[in-house]
């Protein structure tokens, strides 16, 4: 592809390990932002080094997901991958500068090693596409940004590699070159994550602090029951079947395994003003109704729970659309009987209960939340810092 | 030259990234021990407060809560208050009394009886039933039952305490919630106190077909949910 002794394929490489590294640093500041406990806007842009976007969902959800770090019972949030790939692509740039200084002085045993190694990045960003795609349903353009710069690192390093083939003008390296650079390339991978896991604030001081449930039991009421199938620990969530992030926090539950060994007392919590008198508008247009349905469900009420979750988007279009069109919807997938379940008066006083039962307890009106026994869990703790949480407050879960 | 440069090249890079690493995780350290300047206020839930909930009318509520029972709980509780006691711990003119019940006229209805009776008719069960589904945020359920603007005191008192009883009776009935006792306020007043004007013939009753002057409407029992918190 290109001719023998041209600098194209490391300028390539060079400029792949720049953009790598800035969409690396802009994953890794994100995640490193959110040790803070707070919320922050998440850099999610095909351009190296945009400002970060306080709508990058598909960023956000990447960034909580269980396969965006490592060590997450041990470290708060884990150590996120992207900081292997920090240090990784500073390795990758180095070398890629040295072959374009060094041009046809380059040895094709230094670049077989380059092409063999250069194409790791791309392997790993193969895997991570196929879990984003497969797991998450999305793609996230900061991880997108490593993934092409993987590619494009892999391109350069092969063509480089394949334009030097039988140039036998190179001059030839030592074999013991190579564990050199194989450490190198280790320590500089390595160097980020730890001084981030040296360096990462303590939170234990601060997952306690979200106090507790004053009132435990719904009166004159039960909560929906969902218990796992290896149940040890007692939990009770609050959620809206049309809340987004209740929806990601089913998932992270089940993606982890975590809610087999949860047995779940489940309030549910809905965000529309039709039933619930906390709020002047709906959030979500529809989720009493929804709410209704969880309730009906009694035994399958996780199924139906899940169903909701799956189909968060068409139910949230139907609730604005109108209470028939979301009846219609609920009717088609459960059935007449549980419709008539959600119409009848009993359950909407069931549904009241349950409000009440938040009232009483004055919890923040906000979903999803979380309490192990009777401590709640805070919120930043229900999402990147999940695993660490359960860790020291419930370890039997994640056992 | 090149493997120098390269090697410097390396090593400053991975240098930057580790030192840019520590700061982050530093400035996040330093963010976690410093108070938030704007912290992001979040809603409490709580009970339901509406506009009518006004400072006189949560007192005389309130009042009500405590001399009659509802505030005490267990088996002991005291259940209900006398027209006595109204007139008592209201401290307030009777027209004042049920113009703070003003602002329920769709929130509540008015259950009516027949002359002497204290039996809930159909209709008069059907109004009771939307009413006491229809609770959202309220805490607590008020009957205040009234007998007739003629008559002793002492056969209106009896009277009016028998259709209280009646409501109660139905409700609990209708609802079959063991805390039923520490949602419902009864009232029950005679003659001496608070009688409706015929103008209360307009409010939501189980008789709207039926002739009303202001001797029926004081048949008759108020119910309503209070959107206040007490």
């Amino acid at each position: 592809m290109f001719s023998r002794g041209s600098k194209a394929p490391a300028v390539i490489a060079l400029v792949a390990s720049v953009l790598g590294l800035i969409f690396a640093s802009s994953s890794t500041l994100d995640y490193a932002a959110h040790l803070d406990r707070r919320l922050h806007n998440v850099h999610c842009s095909f351009i190296p080094g945009a400002s970060a976007d306080p709508k990058a969902e598909a960023c956000r959800a990447a960034m909580y997901s269980p396969y965006s770090a490592l060590l997450k019972d041990q470290y708060w949030g884990g150590i996120p991958i992207s900081l292997f790939g920090l240090g990784a692509f500073c390795f990758f740039a180095a070398f890629a500068l040295y072959l374009l200084l060094a041009g046809e002085k380059t040895s094709r045993r230094t670049l077989g090693f380059f092409a063999l190694l250069g194409t790791t990045p791309l392997l790993v960003s193969l895997l991570m596409l196929t879990i984003s795609i497969t797991q998450l349903g999305q793609i996230c353009k900061t991880c997108a940004g490593i993934y092409i710069s993987s590619a494009l690192l892999a391109f350069g390093a092969v063509t480089a590699w394949l334009s030097a083939r039988g140039d036998a003008s190179r001059p030839s390296i030592s074999f013991a070159l190579v564990p050199a650079w194989l450490v190198g390339l280790g320590v500089t991978a390595l160097a980020p994550a730890v001084v981030y896991a040296a360096s990462a604030p303590d939170q234990r001081p601060y997952i306690t602090q979200c106090g507790e449930i004053k009132q435990a039991k719904i009166k004159g009421d039960s909560p929906v029951k969902i218990r796992g199938a290896r149940a040890v620990q007692p939990t009770m969530l609050f959620e809206d079947p049309l809340c987004p992030t209740c929806k990601a926090f089913h998932d992270r539950l089940v993606a982890e395994n975590i809610i087999e060994k949860l047995d779940i007392e489940l309030v549910l919590f809905p965000l529309d003003n039709e039933c619930n008198w906390m709020l002047d508008s709906a959030l979500h247009p529809g989720a009493c109704i929804v709410s209704k349905a969880v309730l009906c469900g009694e035994g399958n009420a996780r199924q139906v729970l899940e169903w909701a979750y799956d189909q968060q988007e068409y139910l949230t279009r139907a609730g604005k659309a109108g209470e028939n069109t979301l009846r219609a919807a609920i009717k088609q997938r459960w059935g007449e009987s549980l419709l008539r379940c959600v119409d009848d008066k009993k359950t909407d006083v069931r549904l009241n209960n349950h409000l009440h039962f938040a009232s009483e307890n004055n919890i923040p009106v906000s979903t999803p939340q979380m309490y192990l026994g009777k401590r709640r869990v805070c919120d930043e703790d229900t999402d990147l810092g999940l695993r660490f949480t359960l860790s020291q407050l419930a370890p039997e879960v994640l056992k | 030259m090149a493997g120098i440069v390269g090697l410097a090249a390396g090593i400053l890079l991975t240098a930057g990234s580790v030192l840019a690493v520590r700061s982050w995780t530093s400035t996040a350290a330093q963010h976690l021990i410093e108070p938030e300047k704007e912290k992001p206020k979040v809603a409490v839930a709580d009970q339901a407060e509406v506009a009518y909930c006004t400072p006189q009318f949560k007192q005389v509520l309130e009042r009500v809560l405590h001399s009659c029972g509802l505030a005490a709980e267990g088996e002991g509780a005291r259940r209900g208050c006398k027209p006595s006691d109204v007139k008592t711990f209201a401290s307030i003119s009777d027209d004042d009394f049920n113009a703070l019940f003003t602002p329920l006229k769709d929130r509540g209805g008015v259950v009516l009886f027949d002359e002497g009776k204290d039996d809930l008719d159909d209709n008069a069960k059907k109004l009771l039933e939307e009413r006491w589904f229809a609770r959202k945020g309220a805490r607590y359920f008020f009957v205040v039952a009234r007998a007739s603007k003629t008559g002793s005191p002492s056969k209106n008192n009896a009277l009016s305490h028998r259709r209280a009883n009646s409501v109660m009776f139905f409700l609990k009935q209708l609802s079959n919630d063991p805390e039923i006792e520490q949602k419902v306020g009864l009232l029950w007043l005679g003659n001496e106190f608070a009688q409706l004007s015929k103008e209360y013939c307009s409010w939501p009753n189980s008789r709207m077909n039926e002739k009303c002057d202001d001797e029926p409407i004081n048949r008759s029992a108020f119910v309503s949910w209070v959107d206040c918190r007490l």
